[in-house]
């Protein structure tokens, strides 16, 4: 009788034993591939909310001090504007608005005052995206609230700013922000008015994101890469949104239940090795036979592992079955966002057909190992 | 030609209260052919004694040769091989497969012997001990004869050199008990060689040779 032969007809023989290994097993595999089912799903939901999405950047020259940076609101150092229009007729990146900006802080009518210039919108050919900056015309100033209150400046009042005239266009409403002591103008003005001809310090990338095909791909990784080719003096810093929120989110929750797929990986593995070693000690007597016959110690070895690795390969695919099924039925359930992304992932089961037998085998190690260390002389005289 | 030699062959059993000797200074022979019974009471040592011949017990102290080779100088391996070629057991408990029918058990040695043990042979042999009613039977289907004729089939199918038989007629009535000693007598009349341990005499009459054993020594040979 071949070996596979004896293992099938002995686990046909003690069916409770065989099942409840199997149960084991299936559990542990089910778990693992409902979850990570789900998780697949939200995973590529994520990336696709980022993709519709994009990330929110600045772009500021190479050399800014960021300690600065974050203390004044804007970089000291400038980049080129041609930056801007190098960035936009890049096919490689997609936005939804992207503007330059240069502004500074200076002293007005005796108070300090953010003097910024906008440059006017540009967006993706194509993309009909209403301008989420508002564009000025030249010549026009937009006033914030605490200058407009401590100047009472209206609607149509002309200013001087640094020996250039502009008229109030509109007097912005209270913000609650450094944008009460701001006054934007256009680009061209704020450079003519600073003496800093085409030069800008900020370039602002709304809903910015990489044209990659592959959803797999770090998507904000290849955005860096691909702007630092593109514009190699400046850096991008990242303004967080819901979409990276929630993939940090993603990340959390996938550490969570790899700490409860590793206790429950453990516990069946102990669940499969107590069972096997019930085993060993139930065939006491038949090893012993075995062994009076000539089997070798590895032949008897075989016999457990063989059924371990049978076990496993079994547990894997109804595990696969199981798994998916409960994704498929509560993922829905659970994660609404991404319902509609749980779908079956085939690589999980091959997966599992690898790991799953080895897994077996691994906790029957130490019961083979057992049955192969027993004296059959000493279980042959057993009555 | 001595088959089977014994040289101041010791076992002892390490217990709670102490060593125990189930063999003690044994020096015995057994020639190719013997049929021969080894008689004692319980705890003379006679399981202990055919174990250690089949390279299943090694003595603490002593050699044991089977056609002059020290089966325990041989190495793991080989002594398993040694004892799939050349040695069957049958024992008292019947020890068979729970799971498997009466072929497939009689068929067991393949798993070791590969295809030189034919399907057609464990049939034939089956029928000659009237067991072909039974082929596909599992053991808990059998009685208690039966069981034991399955284990004596078992033992022959790979044609030992040597057949050892641990009271094969300790849980036998005596019809069912003469019939298993006659099969054995049967092999051994084809020049096989028969070791039997055993309390009872119903192989006495086919022995050759009569061997007592007591409290690990032999009584008389």
């Amino acid at each position: 009788m071949r070996t596979f032969g004896l293992i099938l007809k002995e686990m046909l023989e003690r069916k409770l034993n065989f099942l409840l290994s199997l149960l084991a097993i299936v559990i542990a595999a089910a778990l693992f591939v409902a979850f990570f089912t789900t998780g697949e799903a939200s995973k590529n939901e994520t990336i696709r909310l980022m993709r519709d999405i994009g990330f929110n950047l600045r772009i500021i020259p190479e050399k800014t001090n960021m300690e600065k940076f974050w203390q004044r609101g804007y970089s000291e150092e400038t980049m080129p504007e041609s930056h801007v229009y190098e960035l936009a007729s890049y096919e490689g990146i997609s936005y939804a608005h992207l503007t330059a900006i240069l502004q500074k802080k200076v002293i007005w009518q005796g108070r300090e005052v953010f003097l910024t210039g906008i440059a006017p919108e540009l967006a993706t050919p194509g993309r009909k995206k209403p301008p989420m900056i508002f564009s000025i015309e030249r010549g026009n100033v937009y006033i914030g609230f605490e200058i407009a209150q401590g100047l009472d400046l209206k609607k149509g009042d002309t200013i001087d700013i640094f020996g250039k005239t502009f008229t109030v266009f509109h007097s912005l409403s209270e913000s609650g922000s450094e944008d009460d002591i701001r006054i934007y103008a256009h680009l061209h003005d704020v450079q003519s008015v600073l003496n800093m001809e085409n030069r800008i310090n900020e370039i602002k990338a709304l809903q910015c994101l990489c044209i990659a095909h592959d959803t797999n791909t770090n998507s904000l990784s290849l955005l860096r890469y691909q702007l630092a080719r593109i514009l190699p003096d400046a850096k991008v810093i990242l303004i967080q949104n819901i979409a990276s929120a929630r993939e940090s989110q993603r990340i959390m929750a996938e550490r969570y239940f790899g700490f409860i797929i590793i206790f429950v990986v453990v516990v069946c593995m102990a669940w499969i090795g107590i069972l096997a070693m019930l085993n060993v000690r139930e065939r006491r007597q038949e090893i012993g036979i075995m062994r009076a016959l000539g089997y070798s110690s590895t032949k008897i070895a075989v016999l457990f592992l063989g059924k371990a690795v049978f076990i496993g390969l079994i547990g894997a695919i109804l595990g696969f079955g199981l798994g998916t099924a409960l994704a498929l039925k509560f993922g829905p359930v659970i994660f609404k966002v991404t319902a509609s992304m749980i779908t079956p992932q085939i690589k999980l089961l091959y997966w599992g057909v690898i790991a799953s037998p080895a897994v077996c085998s691994l906790s029957v190690f130490i019961p083979a190992m057992t049955a192969v260390a027993q004296d059959p002389a000493v279980t042959l005289r057993e009555e | 030609m001595i088959m089977v030699r014994l040289e101041r062959a010791s076992k002892f059993y390490r217990t709670k209260h102490g060593d125990v000797k189930a063999l003690d200074e044994v020096n015995l022979q057994f020639n190719e052919g013997e049929f021969a019974v080894v008689r004692g009471p319980s705890g003379s040592g006679k399981t202990t004694l055919l174990l250690s011949i089949g390279g299943m017990l090694r003595p603490t102290k002593g050699q044991v040769f089977i056609n002059n080779s020290d089966i325990y100088t041989m190495s793991e391996r080989e002594r398993v091989a040694f004892r799939a070629e050349n040695v069957g057991f049958v024992f008292q408990l019947f020890h068979l497969v729970p799971y498997l029918n009466v072929i497939d058990n009689v068929l067991l040695p393949a798993g070791v012997g590969g295809s030189r043990y034919s399907q057609e042979e464990a049939k034939d042999l089956l029928n000659r001990l009237d067991l072909t009613e039974r082929i596909y039977h599992k053991p808990a289907e059998l009685s208690a004869g039966e069981k034991q004729r399955t284990a004596v089939a078992r033992a022959l199918l790979k044609r030992p050199r040597i057949i050892l038989a641990d009271e094969p007629t300790g849980n036998l009535d005596p019809e069912n008990a003469e019939e298993i000693i006659r099969h054995l007598a049967e092999y051994h009349s084809k020049g096989g060689t028969v070791i039997v341990v055993t309390h009872g005499k119903a192989a006495d009459r086919y022995a050759s040779r009569v061997v007592h054993l007591k409290k690990g020594h032999i009584d008389s040979a």
